[in-house]
């Protein structure tokens, strides 16, 4: 028996699953502030009392957080330190030097996490070869250790120059802090993202420090109270990749939960794609404020380095700081339930990015709002019912959002109610489909090649128009789709993941090298799994290698054949580097050396099996056609539209579109010229016909 | 202005102009990825743009050079006039030119252009201009005596005829150039760009049933020409005159610009009449270049949130004498004039500053400075380019944020790249206290960065640097920012713009200008002077 924990911003989401009866069982509870664990523990009672499982009883939980997030969004971490090569102390804040909008003059930067006053050089020096020029002099640190006390700093980032190709200097300042102070958490670059470019690299050294102290207390508090309450099994943490790691793990390395709800999300569409046999599968995530698109190829999730957290204008790439982790390829807009519609100043109808968030909220919640929102526009139309919203729990105003998209963009425009509504609507569908289609096509994928699979609040709302948009020919909504990312966390698999970097040509390599580091990199691997009780044999390799043309910048991501490496391997290197350039460039080029940058061990345990038998247990007698309907469709205007109970849908019920079907999370909005077909499992599959 | 009705509802339109520009950031996201010279890959020195078959710009992609962006039409228009007309262009076809009065403004620039063809039909073309790091001649700079000595210039030729690709002028090409490898490199990945961008677009006009780019075309840039022209309503008719000094060759012989901009209406005229005349130094600007680097601050003060494309300089119209540092003619040396164009945006923003003052920055700490790395490591050439930019100008509302590129938008190569490419290593790369001009709000810091050669031989090096005789400029009672320096260590005689040789062991010390302050600095807010002093900003 496992449970999935999954904190959000508004809610935290339990998915339990019982291997004895293979069913899922699902639980929301509030997200409580300033302690989380409260809500936490809300909801595991309620599993207690309403389902009868009791938390001592469980094999395993796997959490997942948004508290990393929001540390770096509020800027709400620790006290922190900066050390770095002595000359170079303003990298942190100088950064790239580059506008990310380039007609607005009055833009700001993220200011750095450290202040100036706080980053601190000590004379040392390693040269890009990992030769040492000037040794590092730890006797000459005394007042360092004492400057740190004096500040009263919780955290320590250590970042030095060429640490990647050397990292004993920065071991010997970790060592150093640990012996001088060692109540002061330290991070160290070279553990952290062993990668070149300073910048980078200390960006996420310092992140990682800043969030160190408030993660390490919350798992601490966090396991001790599942503890106390007789947990005995497995404690694992979703992290950015859509691996698990272990608490220790997570407290080393806490800038690796940053992602952690998308990735189970993701990891999700990971699951269900298995399921219902769809190997490729785009995962459509839409919530309050945001989406997310996420593709699934070959039933593995596409993962990146290329990450930024805390950005300062909303979802404009290049105003946050960047963090190079291993991350699930998200692509995340400024599209959801929430997002305010506008007239621009040349008369054009835009939705987003900014949001009317929850509070107060779009008009119909009749809380304060003013600006129409999507949700606004979507209960105008008919789709979301307004005495169903959330099941019945918040009445919605028609009247309401009616008004205000009439005074704010009907008249304005010379339009119909109507129309804005439906402008509203496609406009946001159509942000998220471009999003998404450039996502793909960036990795040299076509769009019309895959299925969707919807979720999230507003998922299930929108799903149909983006996947009609995407030329998609089926979509699926999942049962559950209300807390999609918790039953991501279960099944998702246990992994180590080592970095090294070791830039060479791929002609004159030293192999003998890159064999021992690469067997040391698994070995560790191997010890990390045995942590949470994986053993070896159980474990599955994967050697990756981030190469170029010699002389570029950029490099993609390539598999490494299995085994001893040596001069034998370099044609089948080189083949899956060509293969791979041509899939996303077109082109190859003759001739020109390759160049090997960074080196990745993943070492991952088996993905969980999860043979639910059952997906809902809301067993019913009741029909589940609820009646009719008028909802708007642009093809046709009003029209009668049969309205379906989610709950009392029965297995390989067939029906054609449109259609509306009602839950408590969400409604899944069918359109016209479609079938929607449930499958055993209740999953609602629609074939739109295209 | 009444703008003429489209076929596009403002929902319709919305969706396909968003559309349109993440096919122009795609392009650009592949030339970034493929290319070879850190000038591209790493600092950004390149533009896409999307035009319709008249060669009017209707997207660009988002982060940019703007010079770029607004030359790339300018070419096209030009291509389509004398060299190629419409009826020409065949499917498949790449030009190719790096002529600096039709591209922008110096040889290293090259513009690749190729049509667009739908249904066999030629409905827009899509371009790139990016900087290719050597075009041969001396190293890139402000060294050269003549327009002859920065390299060869290939006028507008075809590079690809139908597919089928000109292999005598990549022969050419390839014997002329330091480290042809990158040169070469670095226009193939300009070629897949464009490629990029076709493919994007051919989806786009299949998915909305178009049947050519027209329609759409106009209904774009209708919107952000009334925009434009809206914005410029509302500001105060008058004339308006700046004056101000620049560096020039860093050793006396100082550049003088003088310019009257006239608001009248919905229409806006800046003239550079009163500008000094050419100068010796290869820092003079085409007629080209100088209207993009004037319409371009133009632009920020009044339409910063519409789109960017052809409509948004229908109502901007710069002149300058002929012969000018602003209107250079041949035979003239320009491989710099990226040191002059970027110092027009403080020229209009003092201008604008008398009649939309809180519409304004002051003037920041620019040019960026250009260093060009040239010599043998294991026998094989290079060439590298690493920009630093100074402190950025204070604004009506808020401080400049340090070390940022403006006006153009070049980024930093970072160190360790810089000390893997070649045998150098960097000795400070830090913040300049005191550097930002005082002021209500105060300018942003200047950088300090040194680096040594510790290579075996000498290394041929190519300085531009700006703002070590004049500082940036406060507006509106804003103090100036403290100025720029240089130095060698051990101490010798090194030209502020041009070449020399960096000798083994030998350190420069370069130390980049603040920004400019803006406003009274006895109206600076208490609490942000003690801030200022806690961070070692001001001390």
């Amino acid at each position: 028996m496992k449970l999935g924990i999954d904190i959000g911003g508004t809610f935290t989401d339990f998915v339990l699953f019982d291997n004895d009866s293979n069913q899922l069982y699902f639980a929301k509870t509030l997200t409580t502030y300033p302690d989380p664990t409260v809500g936490i523990f809300n909801g595991v009672k309620e599993i207690e009392t309403k389902y009868g499982f009791q938390v001592k009883n469980m094999s395993g939980i796997v959490h997942g957080t948004t508290l990393v997030t929001n540390a770096v969004i509020e800027r709400k971490g620790a006290k922190t330190a900066f050390i770095t090569t002595k000359g170079f102390e303003d990298v942190l804040e100088i950064g790239r030097e580059m506008r990310y909008d380039i007609y607005d003059i009055f833009l700001t930067m993220p200011k750095p996490l450290v202040p100036r006053n706080l980053r601190m050089g000590v004379a040392e020096r390693v040269d890009t070869h990992g030769n040492i020029l000037e040794p590092i002099n730890t006797e000459a640190l005394k007042d360092l250790a004492k400057t740190l006390k004096d500040n009263g700093i919780e955290a320590v980032g250590v970042c030095l120059l060429n640490s990647f190709a050397n990292t004993s200097h920065e071991k010997a300042l970790g060592d150093f802090l640990s012996e001088n102070v060692p109540d002061i958490y330290y991070s160290l670059s070279s553990e952290i993202m062993p990668e070149i470019r300073e910048y980078e690299r200390s960006s996420a050294t310092a992140m990682n420090a800043y969030v160190q102290p408030i993660t390490d207390k919350y798992l601490k508090d966090f396991e001790t109270q599942l503890r106390v309450s007789g947990f005995e099994g497995n404690i694992n943490i979703m992290i950015s990749s859509g691996k698990l790691t272990t608490i220790d793990g997570a407290r080393k390395s806490p800038i690796h939960l940053l992602e952690s709800g998308p990735a189970g999300g993701a990891m999700a569409g990971v699951f269900f794609g298995t399921h219902l046999e769809e190997e490729n599968l785009l995962c459509f995530d839409m919530g309050g404020t945001t989406a997310k698109a996420c593709v699934i190829y070959e039933g593995k999730p596409e993962i990146t380095n290329h990450f930024e957290a805390g950005r300062v204008k909303r979802f404009k790439k290049g105003s946050g700081l960047p963090v190079r982790i291993p991350v699930i390829d998200l692509i995340e807009i400024g599209a959801g339930g929430g997002s305010i519609a506008r007239v621009n100043n040349i008369g054009l109808l835009t939705v987003g990015p900014d949001s009317a968030s929850s509070t107060p909220g779009p008009v119909c919640y009749n809380r304060g709002g003013e600006d129409p929102t999507v949700t606004d526009a979507d209960l105008v139309l008919g789709y979301l019912n307004a005495d169903y919203f959330l099941g019945g729990e918040m009445q919605l105003s028609v009247e309401a959002a009616r008004k205000a998209i009439e005074i704010k963009l009907a008249n304005p425009l010379g339009i119909s109610i109507e129309d804005a509504a439906m402008g509203i609507h496609k406009i946001v569908n159509e942000n998220m489909a471009n999003a998404a289609r450039v996502h793909v096509l960036e990795k040299g994928m076509d769009p019309r090649h895959f299925n969707m699979v919807g979720f999230g609040g507003a998922g299930p709302v929108h799903a149909f128009g983006v996947a009609k948009l995407l030329n998609v020919r089926r979509l699926i909504i999942p049962v559950g789709a209300g807390v999609t990312s918790a039953l991501g966390f279960l099944v998702s698999p246990v992994a180590s993941e080592k970095i090294h970097s070791f830039i060479d040509e791929l002609d004159s390599l030293d192999w003998n090298e890159v064999n021992t580091f690469l067997s040391d990199m698994e070995e560790d691997g191997y010890q990390f799994l045995n942590q949470s009780g994986i053993h070896k044999k159980d474990a599955i390799v994967e050697r990756i290698v981030e190469m170029r043309y010699a002389g570029q910048g950029h490099e993609i991501t390539i598999e490494l054949p299995e085994g001893e490496l040596g001069t034998d391997s370099i044609s089948e290197i080189e083949r899956r580097f060509k293969k791979e350039y041509e899939f996303r460039y077109n082109r190859s080029i003759e001739g020109m050396a390759l160049e090997m940058v960074t080196w990745r061990v993943v070492v991952q345990g088996p993905i969980p099996e999860m043979n639910v038998k059952q997906f809902s247990t809301t067993a019913s007698d009741v029909e589940a056609y609820k009646g009719k309907r008028k909802v708007y469709f642009e093809e046709t205007g009003y029209l009668d539209c049969p309205v379906y109970d989610r709950y009392a849908l029965k297995p390989n019920e067939k029906f054609d579109g449109p259609a509306i079907i009602e839950e408590t999370e969400s409604t899944t909005v069918i359109g016209i010229n479609s079938t929607v077909q449930v499958d055993k499992d209740k999953n609602i599959i629609i074939d739109l016909h295209q | 202005m009444q703008v003429t009705q489209t076929k596009f509802d403002p929902i319709a339109l919305s969706i396909l102009w968003s559309r349109l520009i993440s096919i122009v950031d795609e392009a650009g996201t592949t030339l970034q990825r493929t290319s070879f010279s850190t000038v591209t890959r790493e600092s950004n020195d390149f533009a896409v743009v999307l035009m319709d078959k008249k060669g009017r710009s209707i997207a660009q992609s988002s982060v940019s050079v703007p010079s770029f962006l607004g030359v790339l039409p300018m070419l096209t228009k030009a291509l389509l006039k004398d060299y190629f007309p419409e009826d020409t262009w065949k499917d498949g076809d790449v030009v190719m030119t790096n002529d600096p009065w039709l591209c922008a403004g110096h040889k290293p620039d090259i513009g690749i252009v190729s049509p667009i063809f739908y249904q066999k039909k030629l409905i827009g073309f899509i371009g790139t201009i990016a900087h290719s790091p050597d075009m041969g001649g001396v190293l890139w700079g402000a060294g050269s005596r003549d327009l002859y000595e920065e390299g060869l210039m290939v006028p507008p030729t075809k590079l690809i005829s139908e597919g089928t690709p000109n292999d005598t002028l990549f022969n050419i090409l390839e014997h002329n150039v330091r480290a042809a490898d990158q040169t070469v490199g670095d226009i193939r990945a300009q070629i897949a760009a464009n490629d990029q961008g076709i493919k994007s677009l051919m989806k786009l006009m299949e998915e909305n049933h178009l049947d050519d780019l027209q329609d759409l075309a106009d209904a774009v840039i209708n919107a952000s020409e009334k925009a434009m022209r809206e914005a410029l309503l509302e500001a105060p008719d008058g004339s308006y005159t700046y004056e101000y000094d620049t560096d020039g060759d860093g050793r006396g012989n100082k550049c003088h610009f003088e310019i009257t901009v006239n608001i009248k209406g919905d229409e806006i005229h800046a003239d550079y009449t009163g500008t000094s005349g050419a100068h010796p130094l290869s820092i003079n600007a085409v007629l080209n270049y100088t209207y993009a680097y004037t319409a371009y601050p133009i632009k920020c003060t009044f339409s910063p949130d519409v789109p960017n494309n052809d409509g948004s300089f229908y109502p901007i119209k710069v002149t300058a004498p002929k012969g000018c540092l602003v209107n250079a003619q041949k035979p003239s040396p320009l491989g710099a004039r990226n040191i002059t164009g970027n110092m027009l945006h403080s020229v209009v923003f003092g201008a604008l500053a008398k009649a939309v003052p809180k519409q304004v920055q002051a003037d920041c700490g620019s040019a960026c400075w250009c260093i060009v790395l040239n010599g043998e490591d294991k026998g094989k050439e290079f060439v590298e380019y690493f920009f630093l930019n100074g402190g950025y100008g204070a604004r009506p509302n808020m401080d400049g944020e340090h070390v940022l590129s403006f006006p153009t938008n070049v980024a930093n190569v970072p160190i360790e790249v810089l000390e893997t490419d070649i045998a150098v290593l960097v000795t400070e790369k830090s913040l300049v206290p005191n550097s930002g001009g005082q002021g209500e709000f105060r300018g942003g810091l200047g950088q300090r960065f040194s680096f040594k050669n510790v290579g075996e031989n000498p290394l041929n090096i190519s300085l531009l640097t700006e703002k070590t005789q004049t500082p940036a400029k406060g507006i509106l009672l804003g103090e100036d920012g403290q100025m720029g320096s240089m130095e060698i260590i051990p101490k010798r005689d090194f030209p502020p713009k041009g070449l020399d040789k960096l000798h083994p062991g030998e350190e420069l010390i370069l130390t980049l200008p603040g920004g400019g302050g803006y406003g009274d600095p006895s109206k600076r807010d208490k609490s942000l002077i003690e801030e200022d002093k806690a961070l070692g900003y001001i001390n």
